[in-house]
């Protein structure tokens, strides 16, 4: 076998080291790449590196440590010219950095074709596709150098990265230099880019910069544990790159970038949470739930007809009647409706959980009509929804700030809560005088009252009483109080 | 001397000027409403009182000193929509944030700073969040985040853009609470708001600005119509019926 070979050489195992340091950095750096939106720029970078190592190879003649410095000045000087354009020409952003790197990576590669031809054995090929398996223990030690280096500086100047990715404007307030942060990071970033040369080639160093770092992304929601994570695949990439080079006898730069392609899509469909999958099931469960809502509200109302049967409820839910019985046995089980022999009836906790689900449909409603000023034909769609997802809190809310309507937009009632205040403020006659009291039904209450400028402990006196309104004198001034929300309100005399 | 005393600021932005000859001198242990119509200038008021934009002319003091020396003593509080929501850092993360300044460039983090952070987190109601990712929290679980990271820097000076952007008035209420308390701590506020009709509820204290500085004092005195109709002209209409309800 091939593979058995490969390892057994030098340069096999050169190459593993190579491709695992190399994994290991890009991960790292990438994660804050991503995360800053600079996904073109360490692109561009890549790319613009060529005419340095062109430069440095014409100077330093071949030498490792020359090719690295005309890498890195042609990477910074880059970045510089891309921030300057960005800053001081009415260029966009991303074009910005297109002209300058597609420019700088021309020189290069007219440059470097020249040079072959005049007989320097300098190969364009393994600059763009990289020749993991071609490296000396020079460009070894340099690589393991950049990558001590690079893990070091995200280590020890963590939170500076941190802070200037996150809210670089609160970074500048606290007297973090957010500009000398952002040439590190290109300094670190070109860095990375020659030390991936070798094994990855730079049109595909963008490959190992991001694609580790947003599966990361997808599967975590803290930097450290992303940082972890995007450098872990980006070591698996580069090793089973380097696998599946051996093995089907490819490159390996291409095959690295396709492996973290995969782990990237594996993510896409199966990461917990921002995973697809996991997504569909979501959706499947709320889907599930909404049945069998339906099913209990449905019941609640044929009961109400005294015309509860199976074939009633089937025609007015529209169900299969697989579903349909899948859904009453779930019901029967949690002792909302009682089964036996045909016949079907609706339990008081059943009644009690379907009559809450009356009253979500019918306060959102109206919340649509009064609030959100919706026409009240076309809401009824939307209510079905929001029925189900509508927690109790949020109705209570809503309920206190439509001041406890007692209809529907339809006209139909809306389930009340049997809460009567010990001493009502409509049941006051007018020109008494009273406190509101402190205790109230709950906090939604008590913030509408704030909103109509009633505070508790504060005296009132009763003007007048409508149909509609009761008409209260605070502070010397008159509020309009709605029956309805009167009803509720618990005052001392 | 005032927390912050500004003599005769003028800030542009590609030669239109947005600040003129601004000389103000705010109290400390004052609540301040920042007020003013779009394009006023407030939002540049802070950045300059934070020192991150060049001034054309005047001079902004911080507790009598240069704003350089009081860097740390200050803390600006963005807007909702600056701040990107699904970023990887959780509330602790965004909390410990505050001890940076008191660090040397390579010093690292330790128990006592964890502490600080965890005290401001409980100062706010919100350490039982301490391990949730920023966007996993309500409008006003947010808010308190970056108010605990300003206790946790313990900064004297509040700098606040729109905080009751994007939250409900319960909220709204309960952060002006919050905002009272500090301020009878002893720290200086000033908040960008734009709700006219709560400015009495909310502020002793009101800073008037169109470019040039209407209004400076207290609420009763200051906040009075001919003063905002300055402030607001053009848009009397508008206001007519938001205010003078």
């Amino acid at each position: 076998m091939e593979l058995f070979d490969l390892f057994n050489y030098a340069l096999g195992i050169r190459a593993l080291i190579a491709s695992v340091l190399v994994g290991l950095m890009c991960g790292v750096l990438g994660c804050f790449i991503v995360l800053r939106n600079m996904s073109l720029v360490g692109d561009a970078l890549a790319h613009a590196v060529l005419p340095g190592v062109v430069v440095g190879f014409i100077v330093g003649g071949a030498g490792v440590l020359a090719i690295f410095t005309g890498a890195v000045v042609a990477g910074l000087l880059t970045a510089i010219c891309i921030t300057w354009i960005q800053h001081n020409v009415k260029t966009k952003n991303d074009a910005a950095i297109g002209i300058v790197f597609t420019a700088m990576f021309s020189i290069g590669v007219m440059w470097i074709s020249k040079v072959a031809r005049e007989g320097a054995h300098l190969d364009l090929d393994h600059f763009l596709f990289g020749n993991v398996l071609g490296l000396s223990n020079s460009d070894l030690y340099l690589t393991a150098g950049i990558t001590v280096y690079v893990l070091l500086s995200v280590v020890l100047f963590y939170r500076y990265l941190f802070a200037t990715t996150f809210q670089p404007v609160i970074a500048e307030t606290m007297g973090i230099s957010v500009r000398a942060i952002h040439y590190y990071l290109m300094l670190l970033l070109s860095f990375a880019v020659v030390a991936s040369m070798q094994a990855v080639g730079v049109i595909l160093v963008v490959a190992m910069l991001i694609t580790p770092a947003s599966t990361a992304l997808l599967l975590t929601n803290r930097l450290k544990y992303m940082l972890l994570i995007s450098a872990i695949i980006g070591v698996l990439a580069s090793v089973i790159g380097l696998m599946i080079t051996d093995f089907y006898n490819t490159t390996p730069g291409p095959a690295m970038a396709v492996t973290a392609t995969l782990f990237y899509l594996l993510a896409v469909f199966f990461a917990p949470q921002k995973g697809l999958l996991f997504k569909f099931l979501y959706k499947r469960k709320i889907r599930k739930r909404i049945q069998f809502e339906d099913t209990l509200k449905q019941t609640l109302k044929l009961h109400e007809r005294s015309s509860l049967s199976l074939p009633n409820l089937k025609e007015r839910l529209g169900f299969n009647l697989n579903t349909l019985k899948y859904n009453l046995n779930l019901l029967a089980r949690k002792g909302l409706v009682r089964q036996s022999s045909g016949t079907l009836a609706i339990t008081s906790e059943g009644i009690k959980q379907a009559t809450r689900l009356v009253r979500a449909h019918r306060l959102w409603e109206t919340y649509l009509v009064q609030e959100m000023s919706m026409d009240a034909g076309q809401i009824h769609e939307e209510a079905e929804i929001y029925e189900h997802v509508l927690t109790d809190e949020l109705l209570d809310e809503i309920e206190a700030n439509l001041s406890y309507p007692k209809l529907d937009p339809h006209g139909a009632p809306i389930p009340q809560n049997d809460y009567q205040p010990d001493k009502s403020l409509s049941s006051l006659s007018i020109d008494t005088v009273a406190e509101v009291a402190e205790n109230q039904l709950n906090s939604y209450l008590v913030t509408r009252l704030w909103q109509l400028g009633i505070g508790h402990d504060e005296s009132f006196k009763v003007m007048s009483k409508t149909e509609d309104f009761i008409e209260i004198k605070i502070d010397d001034e008159l509020v309009k109080v709605p029956v309805t929300l009167a009803d509720k309100i618990n005052v001392e005399t | 001397m005032g927390a912050i005393s500004i003599k005769g600021l003028s800030v542009s932005y590609d030669r239109k000027t947005v600040l003129t000859n601004i000389y103000m001198d705010l109290a400390a242990g004052e609540l301040y409403g920042v007020l003013g119509p779009n394009g006023a200038g407030k939002s540049t008021l802070f950045k300059a009182i934070l020192g991150l934009i060049p001034v054309n002319t005047g001079q902004v003091l911080i507790n009598g000193e240069p704003i350089d020396n009081q860097r740390k003593k200050m803390v600006y509080i963005p807007q909702k929509g600056e701040i990107d929501w699904q970023f990887p850092a959780t509330v602790m993360d965004v909390v410990m944030m505050g001890r940076y300044p008191f660090k040397r460039i390579l010093q690292r983090l330790n128990g006592q700073d964890k502490n600080i952070a965890m005290q401001a987190l409980r100062d706010m109601g919100i350490d039982q969040l301490k391990d949730r990712q920023i966007g996993e929290l309500s409008g006003g679980q947010q808010q308190r985040v970056f108010i605990a990271r300003a206790l946790c820097q313990q900064a004297d000076i509040f700098l606040m853009d729109e905080p009751f952007v994007g939250v409900d008035i319960k909220t709204e209420q309960k952060i002006v609470e919050i905002l009272k308390t500090l301020r009878k701590s002893g720290k200086t506020i000033l908040v960008i708001h734009h709700d006219l009709s709560k400015v009495h509820d909310y502020f002793d204290k009101v800073i008037l600005l169109n470019q040039w500085l209407v209004a400076c004092g207290d609420t009763e005195e200051v906040f009075t119509e001919e003063n905002i109709n300055r402030a607001y002209r053009g848009q009397l209409n508008i206001l007519h019926k938001t205010m003078l309800h």
